[in-house]
């Protein structure tokens, strides 16, 4: 214990916790006002110092159960002049140090003197969790990508942005569509949210379908590892990726930022901005971003036999995107509320998603029948957001906070010029957290949380049908310390229902190739009419998951902690794993889903099976060293999940639902798509993270990463797609107006393959990047060049769609201005 | 009070939730009528499981001066919704893929959109029609005087005047049904630097549009008609001009398209431009020596032979009807054959371009057909139907018959504000029925509905 003598009667706990402190949710005034608010008050005063007695300005003081924050001057002072009449407990964070939580007996509040512990791991404060949550103090393992580091590895989708956080890989599309793959879990176990709510895109079912959000205008972007059903659903029980960003404003401190960028691999422009300023009551807020790309070069044309390719340019992966957000809040001395919309808009191509004519030859056709036989997709998305916030000073409740949304996502596939598929998705949402005071020192609250979700695609890539989705839940989460222990514990509830009025059972003519190519049987054209009826079915469904979790956090000895938890988290299938029925170009199968089975004759009928929930049943062990010039995070789990639903190649093959003109081609005919079944079987997915950050001195320091994850089906078998073992090192170089990044990340082979599919070769990839701050005035300008991919290495991406026909971009030079104000 | 609401509602909620059942999973599934296997003639597409769907349609009918719409279903001859468009008196027909009402009103510069409820959507896989109630939609276009609306082959161009006065210039829309549905904002895909009294013809990947010029170097006599004729060429997702033609055609108004030909009805004559898949060869063909003052103002054919038919005429003087053979060059009177003070109000192709149909004030529906004649395809007299028992000297002020073609049936629906009726007419043996009794006034009337794409493959 680090108790400062002239202060004993300071109880210093020198551990990171986790408090209420950030509240995720909005809040209803009105429920608010029926709250008195406390009219005692004393005074709170003190300097935050670091282990050798020096000041630390810009820390920043809360004080926990209240929305009362400041920031030490430049003698690290901060002083409360109305802090609640009680016993306090303050929660300190400071760039570069570990995270404190101080307790303040009543009327001890006069020059309290705290000290912080360096930190050589960056350590930054969820927004996502109602719970306070950081990389060094929370059960579950969490990370966060802000500032500098967010900036650096933004990229235009967001696996992309996120691929080099530890335990985190992307699905890499031809840079056109990403999503993050948690632990070897991705679509509709990992959810994505921007500011809490469901990012509400189409990107659960299918790769190419780009994740409709933006990392340039993000201020961070939280993952949460491991299930978090808990707080999100489930939609989460693989993880969650966060997009934080101020568009409804939590304060009015006037802020700018401006980024523009240029890459030499895509020819890509980027200009984005975040602004964000206010009066005393009101803060207002706008971010924008403009970005355009070519299509991208690769060290060579790809090397398989699925390719068509002759050049080293991954053909149609260009880009082009823009958006505009608005925000507007009220604040007051409880809190605030605000209000944002936003839109926007992508235009991409999706390679490997060739319609029509699927094979031209050179000497048929010119460069206009080509641009038209490729594939882009549209996407168009409306968000509205509103948030808030309420404290109250005395009563049960400390605060609520509310969060509500709605989104209306659109985005056509357009084939040779017309809409061939058009999905929609609209979504209304609404979060409410009330937390409550401590009760026998238990902190927590409870949880409301209701969403619809309206689904539907419509064109020849319907592969599922229309759907609405309708979600309540209440969820309980509580945390206390006995000492130098926390321990949290959870539980949620949640009811599902899909409703689908008209699931299809089309005859399936469906049929087999022998080795050589051939047909079996069917002397006929394997399009050819059948007489069968297509059967229709309403299928109502109702789902009842629940989850409970519970997590222990140890500080064994000063400045290290060891973590524990273990949760059983359940999820309702989505809709396009239970009704799909139909072709799915972008993952290039025809997908059936577990409604349906295959029966001894090779015919697709009702399946008789119970459908289940899915139920994962984690463990968690984390190890951490938290102070001092060398951070140590090590996070190992298993996660054994029942009834995990995946597909299974049928060894069939399906007509793929487009017009074709002839060419047989490798095993199968053009023009089909071989069949795979979604089915439920336990599976097993265990692996670790490792992180060792050491600041060598005040200008170098560097890092160390790994992380594997295997997964694995419980009666044998390999699940696929699953990324390999990775790991990698970075050093950084730090000047105060000059610094330098060198990042070498190894990927290792993956052979542990599903059937059917093949394995990748492992590479190193090589990242080097300068940044210099311009000597502008007072003004905050920085000049900075990227070089990624050094080696220009060939680079397969196991974990992707396409890794046979789109390689991860060549040698790279991204040149940018970025500037504060 | 509130907080016991909350706490109650709370405690509702969990009662709720936990009254089925922890880590329940239910499912019920309720097999409904199996759709019938479709008789789909496409062999380049098929595979099982087509759902189609049997209907003779939805007519949309407006009132005169009204902003109301009608759209009654002729299946069972009910009404099936009514609406309000935005300004009263304007004008309707239906989209390229009839699913919609295109409702266009060029004072007000507005083109909205009602949904008919009616639709087949190419599934590639199988066919799929989808039956719902007529609807509103909030998808509507501002131009400037929006007028001549044309379509062919699943597109639809609307040319915009555009508006000298206020210094706006022509442009045009172009929208597929599939659009429309997807509420594409950036539809306008040509703009023109002069406003004028336009046309465009949507051609596969081409656009045929009309081109003014200068007043000093037009050869038009009314200098708002254009002259000149333009192909423009869809790269990409944009239309760039490909030739600007150095044929003219003055005061050019009235265009067609055929088999192979997009035609233009000139001072001078008819302009043809012939479509050889990559480019297009123009031609005209002079005006016949009995036109007089007369000339080609409105053109119709049909995209299943190379037959059009242009009306003739002239303020002051009854119209001719001439045949234009576009693959001969020649054009040839059509004796129609018409009754007393019979003048045309509307014609129409029948839905398999078998049948070209003359509507006339006098209450007849004079029905021509195509026979050879010396190698020239000529449009010839075949047959008359009286459709209505009414005095058709007691027509309302301003009101006149109205004709719509079923894509259907071989079935003309004519309007009678008259007797306040819609009759079909069958074209191949001319019975008269009446298809809808109305208590108001009809103006004009649109079918909307799935094309029988039967008709049309004969």
């Amino acid at each position: 214990m680090n108790i400062p003598a002239k202060h004993t009667s300071i109880k210093h706990r020198a551990t990171k916790h986790k408090a209420i402190n950030h509240v995720l949710t909005k809040v209803s005034l009105l429920i608010g006002l029926m709250f008195s608010t406390g009219s005692m008050a004393q005074t709170v005063s003190g300097t935050i110092i670091d282990n050798q007695g020096n000041k630390i300005s810009g820390a920043k003081v809360r004080i926990l159960d209240s929305k009362q924050q400041v920031t030490t001057n430049k003698n690290g002072d901060f002083h409360f002049a109305n802090a609640p009449d009680k016993s306090l407990e303050l929660h300190i964070t400071a760039s570069g140090y570990a995270h404190i939580n101080q307790h303040i007996a009543l009327n001890d509040g006069a020059n309290v003197a705290i000290s912080l512990a360096r930190s050589a791991i960056e350590v930054i404060d969820v927004k996502a969790t109602p719970f306070h949550a950081s990389v060094m103090e929370a059960s579950i393992p969490v990370s966060v990508l802000s500032g500098e580091k967010l900036r650096q590895q933004q990229a235009s989708t967001l696996g992309d942005t996120l691929e080099k956080q530890v335990g985190v890989h992307t699905n890499f599309h031809a840079g056109v569509a990403s999503t993050p793959i948690i632990r070897g879990l991705s679509g509709p176990r990992v959810m994505i949210t921007q500011n809490g709510l469901d990012v509400s895109d189409v990107s659960r079912v299918g790769p190419d379908h780009s994740v409709a959000t933006e990392a340039s205008t993000a201020t961070q972007i939280e993952v949460l590892r491991g299930p978090a059903t808990l707080f999100f659903g489930s939609g989460a029980i693989g993880g969650v990726v966060n997009v934080v960003d101020e568009r409804v404003p939590t304060n009015n401190t006037p802020f700018g930022e401006f980024i523009l960028e240029k890459n030499s691999v895509n020819n890509q422009k980027l200009a984005a901005f975040n602004v964000k300023n206010g009066t005393d009551s009101f803060a207002f807020y706008a971010d924008g971003f403009w970005r355009e790309s070519d299509d991208y070069r690769i060290p060579e044309p790809p090397k398989s036999a699925a390719s068509n390719e002759h050049h080293n340019k991954v053909e149609n992966s260009a880009e082009e995107s823009n958006s505009l957000t608005l925000g507007a809040s009220y604040l007051f001395d409880q809190g605030y509320v605000g209000l944002s919309a936003g839109k926007l808009k992508r235009e991409y191509g999706i390679p490997g998603h060739t319609h029509g004519e699927e094979e031209t030859h050179e000497d048929e056709h010119d460069h206009g029948e080509e641009a038209e036989q490729q594939v882009f997709a549209d996407l168009e998305q409306n968000r509205y957001q509103l948030i808030g916030e309420y404290n109250f000073d005395d009563s049960l409740f400390s605060a609520v906070n509310f969060k509500a949304s709605y989104t209306d996502y659109k985005h056509a596939e357009i084939e040779a010029g017309a809409v061939g598929t058009t999905f929609t998705n609209d979504t209304t949402e609404l979060k409410v957290d009330l937390l409550h005071h401590p009760i026998m020192n238990w902190r927590g609250g409870i949880s409301f949380h209701a969403k619809d979700t309206d689904v539907e695609a419509i064109g020849s890539e319907a592969f599922t049908p229309p759907s609405t989705q309708k979600m309540i839940a209440l969820a309980m989460m509580q945390e206390r310390h006995f000492d130098d222990v926390l321990v949290q514990f959870g539980a949620r509830i949640e009811r599902v229902t899909l409703d689908a009025k008209n699931v299809r059972l089309p005859h399936l003519e469906a049929h087999g190739h022998d080795e050589t190519g051939e047909m079996e049987t069917h002397d006929h054209g394997h399009e050819e009419e059948t007489s069968e009826l297509t059967r229709v079915f309403s299928v109502e469904q109702t789902f009842t998951p629940v989850t409970a979790s519970l997590g222990v956090v140890w500080d064994f000895t000063e400045g290290y902690n060891v973590g524990a938890s273990v949760s059983r988290s359940q999820r309702a299938p989505s809709a396009s794993e239970l009704l799909s029925f139909g072709p799915h170009i972008g993952t290039r199968s025809y997908e059936v889903g577990a409604l349906f089975a295959l029966n001894d004759h090779n015919e697709v009928t009702l399946n008789n099976q119970a459908i289940d929930l899915e139920t994962a049943n984690n463990i968690d062990i984390s190890f951490r060293k938290t102070q001092g010039d060398v951070a140590v995070i090590v996070n190992a789990f298993y996660n054994q999940v029942d009834n995990y639903y995946y597909q299974v190649a049928t060894g069939l093959f399906g007509s793929d639902g487009h017009d074709h003109h002839g060419h047989d081609h490798g095993g199968h005919s053009a023009g089909e798509l071989p069949v795979y079944i979604f089915k439920s079987q336990d599976a097993t997915l265990h692996g670790f993270e490792a992180q060792i950050n050491w600041n060598i001195n005040d200008e170098f320091s560097s890092s160390f990463f790994a992380d594997y994850v295997r997964a694995r089906l419980k009666n044998g078998g390999d699940l696929p797609r699953t990324p390999p073992l990775r790991f990698g090192t970075n050093f950084r170089y730090q000047l105060e107006s000059f610094s330098a990044h060198l990042d070498i990340t190894r990927y290792q082979e993956q052979d542990k393959v599903a059937n059917l599919e093949t394995s990748t070769s492992g590479y190193t990839l090589v990242d080097l990047g300068v940044s210099y701050q311009l000597p502008l005035l007072d003004h905050d300008i920085t000049f900075y060049a990227t070089a990624k991919n050094l080696t220009d290495e060939y680079a397969k991406v196991h974990s992707s769609f396409v890794k046979d026909i789109a390689p991860r971009q060549g040698r790279s030079l991204a040149v940018g201005l970025r500037a504060y104000f | 009070m509130k907080k016991t609401f909350k706490l109650s509602l709370i405690a509702t909620l969990c009662s709720t939730l936990w009254l089925t059942g922890c880590g329940d999973a239910k499912t019920t599934i309720n097999e409904k009528e199996s759709e019938q296997p479709a008789t789909d003639h496409d062999h380049d597409h098929g595979s099982g499981g087509d759902i189609t769907i049997d209907s003779l349609g939805r007519l949309a009918i407006s009132a005169p001066d009204s902003d109301q719409i009608s759209v009654f279903d002729l299946d069972d001859s009910e009404l099936v919704g009514q609406f309000s468009t935005t300004y009263a008196g304007s004008r309707i027909t239906a989209s390229a893929g009839y699913r919609y009402l295109v409702i266009t009103n060029r004072e007000n510069g507005h083109t909205g959109f009602i949904d008919g409820g009616l639709w087949r959507e190419d599934h590639v896989a199988h066919l799929h029609d989808y039956e719902q109630a007529p609807a509103t939609i909030d998808f509507h276009i501002d131009s400037s005087q929006p007028t001549h609306v044309v379509k062919h082959e699943g597109l639809m161009a609307i040319f915009n005047d555009g508006n000298a006065d206020t210094s706006t210039n022509a442009s045009v829309n172009l929208l597929t049904d599939e659009n429309i549905t997807a509420a594409k904002t950036d539809s306008e895909v040509i703009t023109f630097d002069m406003n004028m009294h336009g046309v465009a013809e949507p051609r596969g990947d081409f656009i045929l549009t009309t081109v003014r010029r200068d007043d000093a170097t037009s050869t038009s006599s009314a200098k708002i008609l254009p002259d000149q004729v333009a192909v423009y060429h869809k790269h990409g997702d944009e239309y760039e001009q490909d030739v600007i033609f150095d044929t003219t055609c003055p005061n050019l108004h009235g265009a067609a398209q055929s088999e192979n030909f997009v035609a233009f009805g000139c001072g001078d004559g008819v302009f043809l431009a012939k479509d050889d898949g990559h480019d297009f060869d123009v031609s005209k063909i002079a005006n016949l020596d009995n036109f007089d003052t007369r000339r080609v103002g409105s053109l119709y054919g049909h995209h299943s032979h190379n037959a059009l038919i242009g009306v003739a005429s002239a303020r002051g003087t009854t119209p001719l009807l001439v045949t234009v053979d576009a693959t001969k060059g020649a054009m040839s009177a059509i004796d129609w054959q018409p009754q007393t003070d019979a003048a045309p109000v509307s014609y129409g192709f029948s839905v398999d371009g078998d049948v070209f149909v003359i509507l006339d004030n006098q209450g007849y529906l004079t029905l021509l057909k195509s026979h050879l004649h010396n190698g020239e395809t000529e449009w010839e007299f075949a047959s008359r139907v009286d459709f209505t028992q009414q005095d058709v000297s007691t027509m309302p002020d301003g009101q006149s018959f109205s004709l719509v073609m079923s894509q259907h049936a071989d079935t003309a629906y004519i309007s009678d504000p008259i007797a306040n009726t819609i009759v079909a007419v069958d074209l191949a043996d001319g019975d008269v029925t009446t298809a809808l009794s109305l208590d108001f006034t009809p103006a004009n009337i649109s079918w909307l509905g799935i094309k029988n794409e039967e008709e049309h493959a004969h």
